[in-house]
């Protein structure tokens, strides 16, 4: 049977690595190997965006990613995206705001709307159509587009 | 779930890629893996070997004496965000940022939208309309194709066993004096965002002073076994001003260009309609200027 690859990445700034089948996918290395299982299995395709992580800044769904193409890269998840232990500004917002639910769409919708962030201040256009790759069946997006607003304040608030 | 394969490797050179591609039928490139990565877990494709492009440095959007040259590996997100591209190409940076969600543009690239010779590519018309030229290398050869020439039908493409789609040339056109450029991508689906084409439609008209066509390239996709040139359309238009009896002998002619058929997302005749609506209007706001 398969031989397995050795993975080496930065996963939420350590650097870890993971033996791993040819065949496994970044999002089961997360959530298996790793035991990081805040990065959610919805639709499998690459459809819904549960199971967005960054990879070096920008957001992917890591169903879709070859453990073994992240080799090397940078990769953050939803446990990471504030940085030692503290929570990101837009996982506060969509706290404060109410932009949850369930639950299960929150992680990557964080990661998303991190990275979106940090790519620099979008209008409300904009931030709609970054964030349709993650889905929400329990409610809507007003509030999480509302968190979204809030937490870019806040970022520009801090860092001015 | 992991998916069936017993073997990646990833290369660093070209060569050595298409060395592996070309002396195992059971190998398969991936670059983003947005297609293919599904295509696995649901056994439409198979692979005991993937090929991981991502060692190549095939990535990165580079200005060349006639005009850019676009590595197989950028992704649609950078291609959507990149100045010069949006400038010189407005109709293939739109393309690239309606490819899936954003989640998706990061992952997905240029040459695997191609590679897989879907006849809804969104980046396909673009290229069309541009005039890109594709350069594919085998271990024997390397040879460029034109984009017109590439796409041969649904998932089958000008790449054979073993090669594989480098980069893409995009070349600049003459700038003609007293002229001006307009170049649109639009595409229609079932919803705004997210959506595989149900007729997407790349253009460019180059229009001179007096309001007559310099040139217009017309070219859409998910409305024939590839993306297709609109030439018939073309032909009627070609030198005259766009005006009302120029676009209905063009939106006619349109439908000879095109072969549509019924499938889940879309009747022919819809994709019909919608196809001539895009073409009318797009040539309605060039005569406007």
């Amino acid at each position: 049977m398969a031989d397995r690859v050795i993975v080496t990445l930065t996963l939420n700034g350590e650097r870890r690595a993971f033996e791993v089948a040819p065949g496994r996918r970044l999002l089961d290395l997360i959530r298996e190997d790793a035991g990081l299982t805040g990065s959610k299995e919805g639709c499998g395709a690459g459809e819904c965006g549960s199971c967005t992580v960054l990879l070096d800044g920008s957001p992917v769904t890591s169903c879709l990613v070859l453990a073994a193409s992240a080799d090397g890269h940078e990769i953050v998840t939803v446990e990471g995206l504030g940085g030692g232990g503290s929570l990101h500004p837009f996982q506060e917002a969509l706290a404060s705001h109410g932009g949850v639910q369930c639950g299960f769409c929150t992680p990557g919708l964080a990661v998303t709307g991190a990275a979106l962030i940090a790519r620099g201040r979008g209008g409300a256009h904009e931030n709609a159509r970054r964030l349709a790759g993650n889905l929400c069946r329990c409610t809507g997006y007003v509030k999480v587009l509302d968190a979204l607003r809030a937490a870019e304040d806040e970022v520009d608030r801090v860092s001015r | 779930m992991d998916v069936p394969v017993s073997e990646v490797i990833r290369p660093a050179t070209v060569a050595d890629a298409v060395a592996l591609l070309a002396s195992r039928t059971d190998a398969r490139p991936i670059a983003g893996g947005t297609d293919l990565m599904v295509q696995l877990r649901d056994g439409r494709r198979s692979a005991a070997l993937l090929v991981d492009l991502g060692g190549l440095g095939l990535d990165g959007i580079r200005r060349t004496d006639a005009g850019f040259e676009v590595g197989a590996l950028t992704s649609m997100d950078r291609l959507a965000a990149d100045p010069a591209i949006a400038a010189h190409f407005p109709a293939l940076a739109e393309a690239a940022g309606t490819v899936g969600a954003w989640p998706i543009q990061c992952r997905a690239t240029l040459g695997g939208n191609l590679a897989n010779a879907s006849p809804a590519a969104d980046t396909a018309p673009a290229l069309l309309v541009a005039d890109a030229s594709f350069t594919l290398v085998s271990p024997s050869r390397t040879r460029r194709v034109a984009a017109a020439d590439f796409f041969r039908g649904p998932g089958r493409s000008a790449l054979e066993p073993g090669e594989l789609l480098v980069s893409v040339a995009l070349p600049l056109g003459p700038t003609v004096g007293g002229a001006r450029t307009v170049e649109r991508f639009v595409k229609v689906g079932p919803r705004r965002e997210q959506v595989i084409s149900v007729v997407s439609l790349a253009a460019r008209a180059v229009v001179r002073a007096d309001g007559t066509l310099e040139l217009l390239r017309v070219a859409l996709g998910s409305v024939a076994p590839t993306p297709v040139r609109a030439r018939r359309a073309e032909a009627v238009v070609a030198g005259r001003r766009p005006d009302a009896p120029a676009r209905r002998a063009a939106v006619r002619e349109l439908q000879r260009d095109i072969a549509p058929i019924d499938d889940v997302r879309a009747p022919a005749a819809y994709r019909r309609i919608v196809a001539a609506v895009l073409l009318d209007r797009f040539l309605e706001d060039v005569d406007r200027g």
